[in-house]
């Protein structure tokens, strides 16, 4: 339990120091998080099979959606030991610009 | 249809339980009960001799109409019920690449955005639906004042859509447009 939620500090971690990814989502019908005691990662789910990252992007992307999600996934897979990585765009966010 | 399917097996699987005990009471005789007795108790006498008799006349090819009619829709029911147990179901998230998503809701606020960037378009309604393949259907409806030129407007939005979903990087497997005329005291934009 204590692994899974080291794992998951490190994917969100490595996820959020990506360009175009604005913060994590939280899911939207069930929470998407990993729960230890006392403390839980919002916005990666880690389970036996598979790890799963929800981001929400900006908007304008710096990148097309599809080459933004490839490159958190690379970036994930390599912190997880294996486990298939997947990732989902969960939103895109409008940028503010703060010259205005 | 699996919640459906789901709650039909709890209660078939409940009945099953509930017999079970039955049974084990009667069949170590707890409390004066006897096996012989099970099935007048639970009233399957009547239950047994119509059973017998819609068999007698099945077999004698004496049944009503209205019992064929009634046999062949039980035996649609339970190929069509078969048949969605089997359809896998449809993915929730849009697939761009192996191991990358997005999500429904994303791609209809991206839509949406394009869809109402038009001028004449007063109101849009707009539903994604994931693909097994990459890509999403997207389904469009646009509301425009009558008299608009449906065609043009077609057009302007379907190059809207495919514009805004290929900047921003959204596979996009089928994406159909409908123009609507409406009242415009009854849409969500009067004037443009």
């Amino acid at each position: 339990m204590a692994d899974d939620l080291q794992m998951a500090r490190a994917v969100q971690d490595a996820a959020l120091a990506i360009e175009g990814v604005a913060s994590l989502g939280t899911g939207r019908w069930a929470e998407a998080a990993t729960y230890g005691a006392g403390e839980k990662v919002t916005g990666v789910v880690i389970s036996h099979d598979e790890v799963r990252v929800h981001i929400v992007a900006n908007y304008p992307p710096p990148e097309p959606l599809q080459a933004l999600a490839e490159r958190v996934r690379e970036r994930v897979a390599s912190r997880v030991g294996g486990r298939p990585a997947m990732v989902v765009v969960e939103d895109i966010e409008v940028v503010r610009d703060e010259n205005l | 249809m699996r919640i459906f399917n789901r709650i039909v097996v709890v209660l078939l699987l409940a009945g099953i339980v509930a017999l079970g005990v039955t049974m084990l009471f009667y069949l170590f005789d707890v409390s004066d009960y006897h096996l012989e007795d099970l099935s007048r108790t639970l009233g399957l006498n009547g239950l047994y001799d119509g059973a017998n008799n819609f068999v007698q006349r099945a077999e004698s090819r004496s049944l009503d109409v209205l019992d064929i009619v009634v046999l062949a829709l039980v035996a649609l029911l339970g190929l069509v019920l078969l048949i969605l147990e089997f359809k896998p179901p449809s993915p929730r998230r849009v697939r761009m690449h192996q191991g990358t998503y997005v999500t429904r809701r994303a791609v209809e606020d991206e839509v949406n955005s394009a869809v109402e960037g038009s001028h004449e378009v007063l109101q849009s309604n707009v539903k994604v639906k994931a693909q097994r393949r990459t890509g999403a259907r997207v389904n469009v409806t646009a509301s425009v004042r009558p008299g608009e030129n449906a065609q043009s407007v077609q057009a302007d939005v379907q190059d809207r859509v495919q514009q805004r979903l290929d900047r921003v990087g959204i596979p996009i497997g089928n994406l159909s447009v409908q123009v609507r005329e409406s009242d415009p005291r009854q849409t969500k934009t009067r004037v443009k």
